[in-house]
């Protein structure tokens, strides 16, 4: 690795002046273990890093707030995110998506906002927060902005922060009463990047004969250069009583209007057949579940 | 850019240290250059493997994605430090007693990933196990040997509690 500067600033209001000046080479660090590749491969070659490490505790904070809405600080490690109650009370589709999310030594160290703007497509929460309906807040010189995440990502690691624009916290509203589930395939091991990761939360009314699906959110990741609703998939199952032909139909729908792009994982054409199968039984885990 | 060494201070093993660090340096540099501790090594130099697997405030990390100047403050320990007096703990002994390694190039991250893993689920079903350490590879196949010992580490642990 290439030596560099580093400053430990002690607010995010520093931390985020110290980024304005428009120069690409200096560069935030918030858990580091993305950066620490990139900087071992020689793809980043920071001239200063800005560790985040320093600032406010308060930003490394989860709490519930009214309606089970969770606000989740920027700076909360992947660990504390998996180990909090609140979290697996209000959203526990995000705490089993933790439980294989890289490893347990990555989580302790990475952080929610690190994850969500490093904007590796193949990352695991922002299919599901997405999925949720999160939004993201963020700290510039000018005050900062609340966006809904989906909006945060442009391309394959690329989002629309601007410089000196750092996330401060993210804001899920409550999973329950809607029914979520998050597969991912890995081709390789269990714990490997995946090849495709499909994001289901439902809102359903419940019959005897099964669920009527009121309003569905279909995310998926690692396959499209960034993450991407499937607005059609969601549609064939708007108003539609779940069964077989209505989870082909949204299998083919997911199928036709994702523009998958193949990468070490898998081909895209692979990855098109994933997306059929994985998007029907991501819906069928989600109706499986009960903790609404 | 002032890209010169840094002087930290930390816990290391039980002792204050200082050290002059290069900003650039990860952790398993440090140990390794600085207070000549080579079990933690790296290996994939990717996080995936578990080879460098270090403790900082009581948490383990990916020693070759931390960088050594954050450890200023921290405290810090390694496979070095003896567990149970000078002897071995549970943890040590049930790898021995499974023989749950072959060439031992990725035991010591094995070792701290597990007394991590009892600490925080003294009985832990397999599939905990697994999950647990799924961040720790083992090149020379000992993965049903592994189990095996954090099974008995966990019988042994309860059994002088």
């Amino acid at each position: 690795m290439a030596p560099f500067e580093l400053l430990e600033p002690r607010t995010l209001r520093e931390a985020a002046a110290l980024l304005a000046s428009g120069d690409a080479t200096v560069r935030p660090f918030a858990g580091g273990t993305a950066v620490m590749l990139m900087m071992k491969m020689g793809v980043l070659r920071p001239t200063r890093l800005v560790s985040l490490r320093a600032i406010e505790k308060r930003y490394s904070g989860i709490e519930a707030g009214a309606g089970g809405t969770l606000r989740i600080g920027a700076m909360a490690t992947l660990s504390t995110l998996e180990r909090s109650p609140v979290v697996r009370k209000e959203a526990p589709v995000i705490t089993r998506t933790l439980r294989t999310l890289s490893n347990v030594r990555v989580r302790n160290v990475a952080t929610v906002g690190g994850h969500l703007a490093h904007a590796d497509p193949h990352m695991d929460l922002p299919p599901v927060l997405i999925a949720l309906g999160a939004t993201i807040s963020t700290v510039d010189a000018k005050g900062g902005r609340t966006i809904p995440l989906e909006q945060l990502y442009s391309g394959y690691l690329e989002t629309t922060l601007g410089r000196g624009e750092l996330i401060s916290e993210v804001t899920v509203p409550r999973q329950a009463p809607r029914r979520a589930a998050y597969l991912k395939c890995t081709t390789r091991s269990v714990d490997d990047w995946p090849a495709l990761g499909v994001a289901v939360v439902l809102d359903t009314a419940s019959e005897n004969e099964g669920a009527v699906v009121r309003d569905a959110r279909i995310v998926i990741s690692a396959a499209t250069d960034t993450p991407k609703r499937l607005g059609a998939a969601e549609s064939a199952l708007r108003g539609a009583r779940v069964d077989d032909s209505v989870l082909r139909r949204a299998g083919d729908a997911a199928a036709s209007e994702a523009a998958v792009i193949g990468d070490e994982h898998g081909s895209a054409a692979y990855k098109r057949e994933l997306l059929r199968v994985y998007v029907v039984r991501a819906v069928r885990a989600a109706l499986a579940r009960n903790e609404g | 850019m002032n890209t010169v060494q840094r002087t930290i201070r930390f816990t290391l093993n039980g002792e204050a240290v200082s050290a002059d660090v290069p900003p650039h340096w990860n952790l398993v540099e440090l140990l390794q250059n600085r207070f000549a501790l080579f079990g933690a090594r790296e290996s994939c130099g990717q996080g995936l493997c578990g080879c460098c697997t270090v403790l900082v405030n009581g948490t383990a990390v990916t020693g070759c994605l931390y960088l050594a100047a954050l450890v200023d403050g921290a405290e810090v320990v390694t496979i070095e430090r003896a567990a149970d007096g000078d002897g071995l703990d549970a943890v040590q002994k049930a790898f021995i007693e499974c023989g749950a390694f072959q060439c031992g190039f990725c035991t010591p991250g094995f070792i701290l990933m597990t007394r991590q893993l009892l600490d925080e689920k003294p009985d832990p079903t397999e599939d905990e196990i697994r999950h647990y350490l799924s961040g720790n590879l083992c090149r020379c196949g000992a993965y049903p040997e592994i189990i095996e010992a954090v099974r008995r580490a966990a019988r042994m642990r309860k059994s002088t509690s």
